[in-house]
């Protein structure tokens, strides 16, 4: 009878094998402006017929689709068979699998933080020699991706491992430019501007911000991404640098000041939709429907670029809504800093058709398909920017590719005690009222100095 | 004999007022998230489902036909349409054309639009814009309506959560892939179990006690101590990640409750009865197929509840043993999740996929039921 049963099953997975294979291609080849002279050039130079890959990453849902539909191109090109599986508990699985040796061929990180300490126990490859000096010269800030991507080895030798693919802006304000009319503002241009906007609106009986930072047991990271946006505006970016490398204490008075400037925008009760104590409780997932309430509930909102999936359903961006970039102040004189993050590509278990993955990531003709599709942006110098599905997403990758200093989000980048757990317990505490920001701070410091 | 618990009428009502408590307090979330499953994500995060079962007055922003669909009717440019569908009864109580002032207007009054023009709404929805001068841009206006509004649901999610064919909603592989595990793992579990009590419980050798401790010690260990070393077993030996590996892991977690509850039960099988049938001649194997199987039927029942139920819903063993990055062998716990979206929140396709997630333990459920309470039993009263 377990005869049988095992029959039963091996037919059965076979059969829906049979079932998943073969999907249409996006875009016919040929069609539209993207670089398929540079896609035909990359399958004549890649057969990897046979071969399969597997790629492990934590897009789900419409995005996992996305990337699904690139990797079609990828399979198309070289005959290779690939897979993409995503999950939402990507640390924690790929902790396992590596172990445990069933790594998956490429692994996408949501942040360098975990992909560095994977490289500490020499679970990752090196990717192939000159893939540094590639993006070094092809991604706007190309410097700065190197070293997010470099991390140390089990030895303690340096090398670069993480190749950055899809970034996302955070450093972005989203309004209605309809309800911008009807009250007659004007987009601020400098951080001055924006602060008289807000009084403004206060004056005219309006709330100017929708914040919230609830999002499970992620709770406070949203408040994290405004203190390190507000840093790249209040101090120079080497401060910021010394910042998230705690050569500079979390309790520096710059740091400080950081977090109250961040108070200046969230703790009034005239700023923000309902208490001001409140913020921590309104999930970030909801706070920016209060832009389109009737009457609205708050005229800003300041949210990373992938906050349109949250959006109503029919929101035509551009139109509906649109967003400004997150401004400077004039009288600092920092220029135009950018807060991004992004996922980046790392060989968990190398083999011919990972390495061939990696060298079609560098085509631009992968970026130009990703960026057909919603939620993508690219540093990419050599990616055609007219194949941005939209206006609103040409606009966030020219704020990516015209920065003057691009910085990556910092709590990221910190030990994942701090920068993920005691900075976004000690945001909610400071948020809520519970907390000063000198005592918040100090309180972070001495759990980094418990991680270290 | 009096009736016990006629004699001590309050006492009566606090058991029945406690019961009807706890089945409100059970029954009210799972309702919710019923209802849930009907609605919308922009209804769902607008209201609360209880508003959604009556009609209720709303505040929506809806916008006017675009400019192209202007036509001329004596020497005036005009734009009519309808601000709801056909199929929808709605009633506008106030309205206006600027977020300064959502409620400006009566129905049937008349508004001066911003860039000119007129414009008038009717309670049914109906409006009406007209102009001297061709109305100019590419969209038409925002009118924002104060409406009673009748309650509405939707099949959409069922829809999408069933039937979509994309590769990223479709939950039919998932459920059949769910079936391949739960299955096997229900019943080799019970397989095996069954031997072992029968030899705990009624074959005599050395050990035997010490033994039983162990299995009931084994109860007490966390299951998520062997994750990785099993792991690392099954690839060194050549399983691998798949079905075998997640049957052998469930097999393996389940056992000792197994064990310790059929041993319970059938150690309270009449003596007499086995004792008999060994002076009448009867092999160990033909008691245990012939007596002990049959009478520990309640108990196998139950064992085989709780061990469907468990790997139904589990996510942890098959995320470590079965789900590798070929994405093949998904189940339906790990599908939800991903149904939830790369920052979470498609709640609408959260509620659906939970109840048809439900559905098959529920049939299970009520099959087997009247097992359930006798098994439970099992062990405990001897």
């Amino acid at each position: 009878m377990k005869h049988a049963l095992y029959a039963g099953v091996a037919t059965f997975a076979l059969m829906t094998g049979a079932v998943q294979a073969q999907e249409g291609l996006l875009h016919a080849v040929g069609e539209g402006s993207f670089d398929w002279d540079g896609f035909q050039a990359f399958g004549e130079t890649h057969d990897l017929t046979g071969e399969s890959l597997t790629i492990f990453g934590p897009w789900l849902a419409s995005e996992g689709k996305s990337f699904e539909n690139l990797v079609a191109y990828f399979d198309d090109a070289t005959g290779a068979n690939s897979s993409y599986v995503g999950s939402d508990s990507l640390e924690q699985q790929i902790l396992i699998d590596a172990a445990a040796g069933s790594a998956p061929n490429l692994t996408v990180f949501p942040q360098p933080g975990l992909a560095a300490n994977m490289a500490k126990n020499g679970y990752l490859t090196p990717l192939a020699d000159g893939s540094a000096d590639w993006i070094k010269d092809n991604f706007a800030a190309g410097q700065s991706w190197v070293d997010l991507g470099t991390f140390q080895n089990a030895e303690g030798t340096g090398a670069f491992y993480g190749f950055f693919f899809n970034v996302n802006v955070k450093s972005l304000v989203w309004y209605i430019p309809e309800n911008f009319e009807d009250f007659g503002y004007e987009v601020p241009e400098t951080m001055e501007e924006l602060k008289a906007l807000m009084d403004q609106m206060v004056a005219d009986g309006e709330t100017p911000l929708c914040v919230g930072l609830a999002s499970g047991g992620a709770t406070g990271w949203p408040a994290t991404d405004w203190v390190e946006d507000l840093m790249l505006r209040t101090q120079p970016p080497e401060v910021y640098d010394a910042w998230i490398s705690n050569e500079m204490s979390f309790d520096d008075p710059r740091v400080v000041a950081a977090i109250e400037e961040y108070g200046s925008f969230t703790r009034n009760d005239d700023y923000v939709v309902g208490n001001a104590d409140d913020t921590a409780a309104i999930d970030f997932r909801d706070s920016p429907k209060g832009l389109f309430d009737s009457p609205p509930a708050c005229m800003m909102h300041r949210q990373a670029s992938f906050i349109p999936a949250y959006f109503p359903e029919g929101t035509e961006l551009g139109a509906d809504a649109d967003f400004f970039y997150f401004p400077a102040y004039v009288e600092k004189d920092l220029g135009t800093p950018v807060l991004g993050a992004g996922t980046l590509f790392t060989v968990t278990n190398p083999n011919p058709a990972a390495e061939a993955f990696m060298e079609f990531l560098k085509t631009p003709f992968a970026h130009e398909i990703m960026m057909s599709q919603d939620g993508f942006l690219t540093p990419h110098l050599g990616a055609n920017p007219d194949n941005y599905a939209n206006d609103t997403q040409r606009g966030q990758g020219e704020i990516l590719t015209n920065a003057t200093t691009f910085r990556f989000d910092g709590s990221d980048l910190m030990p994942g005690a701090v920068g993920a757990g005691t900075f976004w317990t000690g945001m909610v505490d400071y948020s809520s009222g519970a907390k000063d920001a000198a005592t918040v701070a100090s309180e972070i410091q001495s759990s980094w100095d418990a991680a270290k | 004999m009096s009736d016990i618990a006629g004699t001590k009428p309050a006492l009566r009502w606090v058991v029945h007022a406690s019961v009807l408590f706890l089945v409100v307090l059970w029954v009210v979330p799972t309702l919710g998230l019923l209802i849930s499953s009907f609605r919308t994500a922009d209804q769902i995060s607008s209201s609360g489902w209880w508003r959604s079962l009556f009609p209720s007055e709303q505040n929506l922003t809806l916008r006017s036909a675009a400019p192209e669909t202007q036509v001329l009717q004596n020497g005036m440019y005009v734009i009519e349409g309808k601000l709801f569908d056909e199929n929808q009864k709605a009633t506008i109580s106030r309205w206006g054309i600027s977020s300064r002032d959502v409620t400006a207007f009566v129905p049937d009054e008349v508004a001066e639009l911003r860039r000119g023009g007129t414009i008038t709404v009717s309670a049914d929805g109906d409006y009406r814009m007209e102009n001297a001068e061709e109305f100019t841009g590419k969209r038409g206006v925002r009118i924002f309506v104060t409406a009673e509004l009748p309650s509405e649901f939707t099949f959409d999610n069922y829809h999408k959560v069933l039937l979509d064919q994309s590769s990223t909603d479709s939950m039919g592989k998932a459920f059949f892939n769910t079936l391949t595990v739960t299955i096997p793992a229900t019943i080799i579990p019970i397989l095996v179990a069954a031997f072992a009590a029968y030899a705990l419980a009624w074959m005599d050798f050395p050990g035997r006690a010490l033994l039983i401790a162990a299995v009931v010690g084994l109860l007490v260990v966390p299951l998520q101590l062997a994750l990785i070393p099993l792991l690392k077993f099954h690839l060194s030996i050549g399983i691998g990640k798949g079905y075998l590996g997640v049957w052998l892991a469930h097999t393996g977690f389940g056992m000792p409750l197994a064990i310790y509850l059929l041993r319970n039960y059938m150690a309270g099988l009449p003596r007499d009865l086995i004792e008999n049938a060994r002076v009448d001649g009867a092999t160990e194997f033909q008691i245990f197929t012939k007596l002990i199987l049959p009478l520990s039927f309640p108990a196998l029942a139950s064992f085989a509840i709780f061990q469907f139920l468990w790997t139904w819903n589990d996510l942890l063993v098959a995320k470590v043993f079965l789900i590798d990055a070929t994405g093949q062998t998904t189940v339906m716990t790990n599908r939800i999740v991903e149904l939830l979206g790369t920052r979470g929140g498609n709640w609408e396709i959260l509620a659906t996929a939970a109840f048809v997630s439900i559905f098959v333990p529920l049939v299970v459920f009520f099959a087997m039921q009247k097992y359930l309470v006798r098994g439970l039993l099992a062990g405990s009263v001897k």
